[in-house]
């Protein structure tokens, strides 16, 4: 795909979006924690994020790699849920809340007049820390989104392949009927996960997906989330470091700054690079400090 | 932060210094020990390297009980690696030590062999210097101590061919044996300073992070 016929168009069969083209595109260039060579999924430019005025999250650039598991990480407060949330737009949904800079998706800036962020969210899809299924039942879970995109296909068809990848199917095929509401915590965030792909999105945001799960059930999400970057990309914010040694192929560490005079803090990326240097040889004694947990 | 995991890294880190010291303690005895004829020394080496071989069981024990609870990560983790790949290198420069003491307690009169006996206690002691740079290279973490280990590393080299040329022109039978273990002890010699060089190679990659430093 180059730059110039990029659009924002699934180039998945099933459903039909509409077509948006490229506002802008950068030449890959002197952009921090590149190193690589294919075009971006995601490409941040200088992005700052201002909550009431304040800044929150400061002049972030960054590339994000098509089908590979990128990890953000850093200390409470650092912007890593607002970062996560800028990939979708989320941060619209925040009264107050403004965004400067640039966020390339496939070399479109999602944050351009006339870009519809529902749109956006239908190609980037989000997981949360709490699953939060709807109070459906399972199948209608799954089928949701992609009934309010107009689907056309064969629902149970969809449903199934969607809990298959989120590799489910085995548990619930025999229970499609029952409440989701009845699932153990893990099953209900492979749920979320399914009911994200079922609508054929191209990148899947994860904020904190394991925290609220047992042992068990986050290695399950684990070993999916390897299964799933064969197909998308995948950025996941996420608390425990272990968890992100383990699962993500570039990791991104956030870190407060704090203006001493006005005690105003925000975000900054301090490094970025493949998860094994990140974890064995920082550049930056920040992160080193980090990431072996001596500070944060 | 994180108050015991940095006093048991310490411990370890130490470790490889006490080890060290025992190692190049070990090897100065033994070369007295084989100039001197001193078969009561060289006993004392052969018996002293039960600890040296204590102390790489511990730090390897520990080593590996660190790595499984405390996960170390970014310069902890490397480390505690260079710890392992050190106290591998001192173990065997130990077994080295008590090979020397061995011919030492074998009755081999090194000092018939007219000038060797003194090449020996040159290449003995600069095999020991060599180690001991590596060590206060590792206890300081110094960078340039390590490089300078690398270096004096071709004197050994050098040493170790003049004493193989300098047997080689004996050329007298009844030499013969006390000529062969000279031949031993002299490439055991340059082993325990390739072991000193793998520490100062430890150091750089701790410091740098530099895989180059890992082969």
């Amino acid at each position: 795909m180059t730059p110039e016929n990029t659009t924002l168009a699934s180039t998945k069969p099933h459903i039909e979006l509409p077509s948006i083209q490229v506002q802008s595109t950068r030449a890959p260039g002197n952009v921090s924690g590149g190193g690589f060579t294919v075009e971006p999924a995601f490409r941040c430019v200088d992005l700052s994020v201002f909550y009431g005025g304040k800044v929150a999250l400061k002049e972030v650039t960054m590339d994000i790699e098509p089908r590979r598991i990128t990890a953000i990480i850093g200390p409470s407060g650092c912007g890593k849920s607002t970062l996560i949330r800028c990939f979708n737009r989320m941060n619209d949904l925040v009264v107050g809340a403004k965004v400067e800079g640039q966020v390339l998706y496939h070399g479109t800036d999602i944050y351009a007049p006339g870009i519809d962020p529902v749109m956006v969210r239908r190609q980037v899809g989000m997981v949360f820390q709490r699953p939060n299924p709807f109070p459906k039942s399972i199948k209608d879970n799954v089928a949701f989104g992609a009934k309010i995109n107009g689907y056309k296909g064969n629902i149970d068809e969809l449903v199934e392949k969607s809990l298959r990848r989120a590799a489910l199917w085995e548990e619930v095929k025999n229970d499609l009927n029952r409440s989701a509401l009845g699932l153990s915590g893990g099953q209900q965030q492979r749920l979320c996960i399914a009911r994200a792909i079922a609508v054929e999105p191209d990148t899947i945001l994860m904020d904190e997906p394991a925290s609220a799960l047992d042992p068990v059930a986050t290695v399950r999400i684990e070993d999916l989330m390897q299964e799933l970057k064969e197909e998308y990309s995948i950025i996941i914010v996420t608390h425990n470091m272990q968890q992100a040694a383990r699962v993500s192929d570039k990791a991104a560490f956030l870190y407060t700054e704090v203006d001493e005079a006005t005690s105003d803090r925000w975000g900054i990326l301090v490094e970025y690079g493949d998860t094994g240097q990140i974890f064995t040889n920082p550049r930056d004694k920040r992160t080193e400090d980090y990431v072996s947990g001596r500070f944060g | 932060m994180r108050e015991t995991y940095n006093r048991e890294l310490d411990a370890l880190d130490q470790g490889i210094v006490r080890m060290g010291a025992l190692v190049e303690q070990a090897i100065e005895k033994a070369t007295i020990a084989i100039t001197d004829s001193d078969e009561a020394l060289a006993r004392e080496v052969m018996e002293g390297d039960d600890e040296i071989d204590d102390l790489f069981a511990d730090l390897e024990s520990r080593t590996l009980t660190f790595i499984a609870t405390q996960a170390p990560v970014a310069s902890d983790l490397r480390l505690i690696l260079m710890v392992l790949r050190a106290a591998h290198d001192l173990e065997r420069s130990g077994d080295l030590a008590y090979n020397l003491a061995k011919v030492a307690s074998r009755h081999v009169k090194m000092a018939e062999l007219k000038g060797i006996n003194t090449l020996i206690f040159e290449l003995g002691n600069a095999a020991r210097r060599l180690l001991g740079k590596a060590i206060d290279a590792w206890s300081g973490k110094d960078v340039e101590l390590a490089i300078e280990v690398q270096k004096l590393d071709d004197e050994i080299d050098e040493l170790y061919r003049k004493l193989y040329r300098q047997l080689y022109d004996l050329k007298d039978p009844d030499l013969f044996e006390p000529a062969l273990n000279a031949v031993l002890v002299g490439r055991w010699y340059e082993r325990v300073a390739d072991h000193a060089v793998n520490i100062a190679e430890n150091v750089r990659y701790y410091v740098t992070g530099d895989e180059e430093f890992l082969a």
